[in-house]
């Protein structure tokens, strides 16, 4: 757990340089008033406290430097902090219980080793963050509401299993995470540290305050285990490569990645594993970190293959790319594993070219997004606009098929139906003449009508029912019996969506799909529209 | 000189002129069609094929007459067919429907549509595809005359595509041409189609005219009076004569019987 308790004003002045000696105060709108929501530490100490109202505090010190927060902004760059943590461990959290920034926390079970055990792995976190110029506590203890307690209100030190209590009965109340009103109801009952709250009977504190104070207890000394959501998704394999100079240059960075890439492959391969997500963390010096993920259509661990696809989908990236200061480490993981075996090229691998294909429609994907790259997937309904939809290639490979009837239908379907004037020698008769675009054809063959009804279905529409039979008295004893339930959607109008589909042909030649909306003779209203393209 | 040694000499000639052009697929085209017969060729791969309708309400014939050409070309080492169109384009043009496609004789499975959001990515992915060697056809769907796509541009697709063997259809629409560096260019007008005998209004076989206005193929012959088949192109000789079902019609070769051309995509 690393706790940064001045994080709003840390930021702001080392954001802007003219800042760093200036008295710095930021101010918020609470119910009309003006109040102090962050103050750095010096004057705190000079008596200032948050939530003061501003004028006086300006009244204490004239020379005050005020600005407005902007709390989604910052909680928004301690995101950014959180995630460039992932350098340390890869799963970190920011515990908003308490407030949406200055408390982070990392899970180090297994990872202390690299840093050369517990002590030198917090003094190295605390002493990177602390050049930087935060101010910074932390501590390394069994449980996360321990490790929060301690952070606060205790020096950084890590806490072991067998001197976890003892330390934490001597910490004040509130560093059980618990409100404000619970706070001031144990310093009613004269109880301020955690150890003389512990005495009381846990049935007349649960009485008192709830039971989210025993939750936090329990949380606390272990005996319920607490859980974090880690911001990035926990990943299995991955390739670090830290750089003694950071680097700027796109190019640069997929010249590493295409390293990163054979060294993952070695590791996949090993395994006999191969992966069909990939993403590159770019940790920038300035504590950022850019996420680049993209997924192949099939499992790979072809490392030429993986770098292609980063430099495609880097191409896309252009403006957004925005090194910073540089780039200091990169990370590249693989995720959605599984086993991919080995298999023989050569003499009896059959030479089919899917899987080039495959690896095309990724390289398009990865350059013009994965909505542009699409196959025809085919549905089981009699609609035209419903039978079929284009679904992005990649995820294509796993749909089922269909049988669907063969029915004359045209080459290129608009996907809007586009209304089109038209008359008819006789009311039900084939059209002779449309417009269409502003164009007229006399239209001289054509083949219909082909009647689709509307999926009264999927209207939301009910089919009109028998009528119910009548309730019959209930006899003596007996409970009267429920009518049967019927739900208050209109009745269905069988003739509300139906079209009746021609083929025409003008007389050039050109072959158009149009449809009529509507019956004659039903009292509607009846409109021609025309729908697809016919050789 | 004797003619013999006259004829050589040309022959020799051309595939000089030929080899400094870089053209390779043209030659190939053309010493490969004459050995067929009446009917229409089929075209080997590796061609850059443009295909002028007169208005964007022609695109069901240009599509039809790539796709035949394209379906012809499927195979297990090149399974997959690429449709490439600008977003923008959709509603104006119209997009491949699965049902028509299957209904035309092609698995929708095997083709792919790619669309992108301006000419510059278009061309890219144009490029792409037809660097990739799995991939049988690929047709691109441009309305109007884009500025990027210059002679120089052609020049740089035709050169892709010949050298890969993928044979690129280039779907165009009006009656303005620009010089570019396709190999064939076609004028597709639709025709009256054939009669239905069962009924005198209905709808028979859809029929094109489709001229050669630029290349070579088959010796003189520039006027192609086409007929969709299900079997493939047919060529019938004149809008008046009526075609019957026992005409002589080219099978495209490699395509499957008509019973199972209507499901499947040929697979040979």
């Amino acid at each position: 757990m690393l706790y940064l308790p001045y994080w709003a004003t840390d930021f702001l002045k080392r954001a802007d340089p003219g800042l760093r000696d200036a008295p710095l105060v930021l101010f918020e709108r609470i119910k009309g008033g003006l109040r102090l929501g962050a103050v750095e530490p010096q004057l705190l100490r000079q008596g200032l406290r948050i939530g003061q109202n501003l004028a006086d505090a300006r009244a204490i010190f004239p020379h005050l430097v005020v600005q407005e927060m902007n709390r989604p902004a910052l909680a928004d760059a301690f995101e950014g902090l959180a995630d460039w943590h992932s350098n340390a461990s890869p799963l970190v959290s920011i515990l908003k219980d308490v407030n949406a920034f200055g408390d982070l926390v990392l899970d180090v079970t297994g990872v202390s080793h690299l840093f050369g055990g517990e002590q030198a792995m917090l003094r190295t976190l605390l002493s990177r963050l602390r050049a930087l110029g935060y101010t910074v506590s932390g501590a390394i203890a069994p449980t996360i509401g321990a490790a929060w307690a301690v952070s606060h209100f205790a020096r950084s030190q890590v806490v072991e299993n067998a001197s976890l209590e003892t330390i934490l009965d001597a910490l004040p109340v509130a560093g059980l995470r618990i409100s404000e009103s619970q706070i001031s109801g144990f310093l009613q009952m004269g109880l301020t540290t955690i150890g003389q709250v512990r005495q009381r009977s846990r049935k007349q504190l649960q009485a008192r305050f709830g039971s989210s104070l025993l939750l936090r207890i329990d949380q606390a000394f272990g005996q319920i285990e607490e859980r974090m959501t880690p911001r990035l998704p926990p990943i299995d394999h991955h390739v670090d490569r830290k750089l003694a100079d950071p680097v700027s240059l796109m190019d640069d960075v997929l010249m590493i990645t295409h390293d990163l890439a054979v060294k993952l492959s070695f590791m996949l391969e090993a395994e006999g594993q191969g992966a069909q997500s990939f993403h590159l963390f770019l940790y920038r010096v300035d504590h950022k970190v850019m996420t680049l993920s993209l997924n192949s259509g099939r499992l790979t661990r072809d490392p030429h293959h993986i770098s292609d696809l980063f430099r495609h989908r880097a191409q896309r990236l252009g403006g957004e790319y925005d090194a910073g200061f540089g780039i200091d480490m990169v990370r590249l993981a693989a995720s959605s594993i599984e086993q991919l075996d080995q298999v023989q090229t050569g003499a009896f691998s059959d030479e089919s070219g899917l899987v080039d294909i495959d690896r095309l429609a990724d390289r398009l994907a990865s350059r013009l997004g994965t909505a542009a790259v699409l196959k025809t997937e085919l549905l089981a309904s009699h609609v035209p606009e419903r039978a079929a939809r284009l679904v992005p290639a990649q995820a294509a490979a796993a749909a089922v098929s269909v049988q669907t009837p063969l029915l004359q239908r045209p080459l290129r379907l608009l996907p809007f139906p586009e209304q089109v004037a038209i008359t008819a020698q006789v009311p039900d008769g084939l059209p002779a003449l449309m417009i269409w675009r502003r164009a007229p054809y006399r239209l001289t063959k054509g083949q219909g009508p082909e009647r689709l009804g509307g999926e009264w279905w999927r209207q939301r529409a009910r089919l009109k029912l028998v009528e119910p039979p009548p309730p019959k008295k209930p006899e003596p004893g007996e409970k009267p019996e429920q009518p049967s339930y019927v739900p208050d959607l209109p009745l269905c109008e069988p003739f509300a969506g139906t079209r009746d589909y021609f083929i025409v042909e003008d007389g050039e030649g050109r072959r158009f799909w149009v449809f009529r909306q509507g019956l004659y003779g039903s009292g509607q209203q009846t409109t021609w529209y025309l729908h697809g393209i016919f050789p | 000189m004797p003619p013999q040694d006259r004829r050589q000499r040309l022959d020799a000639l051309r595939d000089t002129i030929a080899g400094i052009e870089r053209k390779p697929a043209l030659i190939e085209a053309r010493q490969r069609v004459e050995a067929e017969g009446d009917g229409f060729p089929q075209l080997p791969r590796g061609l850059v094929q443009e295909v002028y309708a007169d208005a964007s309400r022609d695109g069901g014939g240009s599509l039809a007459f790539a796709l035949a050409q394209a379906r012809s070309l499927l195979n297990t080492r090149r399974p997959s067919i690429f449709y490439v169109q600008l977003a923008q384009d959709a509603q104006a043009l119209g997009l491949p429907y699965g049902p028509g496609l299957t209904w035309f004789g092609l698995d929708p499975a095997s083709l792919t549509i790619v669309r992108t959001a301006d000419m510059m990515e278009f061309l890219w992915a144009t490029e792409e595809i037809i660097s990739c060697r799995a991939v049988a056809a690929m047709v691109a769907d441009i309305k109007g005359s884009p500025r990027l796509l210059n002679f120089t541009a052609s020049r740089r697709l035709s050169m892709r595509a010949s050298s890969n063997k993928v044979a690129l259809f280039m779907l165009r629409y009006g009656s303005r041409q620009e010089t570019s560096a396709s190999h064939l260019r076609w004028r597709l007008s639709s025709q009256p189609g054939s009669k239905n005998p069962y009924d005198s209004k209905g709808l028979g076989a859809a029929r094109w005219r489709l001229r050669l206005e630029k290349g070579r193929i088959a010796g003189q012959r520039t006027e192609w009076l086409l007929e969709w088949t299900k079997n493939g192109l047919a060529v019938f000789t004149s809008p008046s004569t009526d075609s019957s079902f026992a005409r002589q019609s080219t099978t495209v070769p490699g395509a499957v019987s008509a019973l199972l051309g209507d499901r499947f995509s040929e697979a040979s």
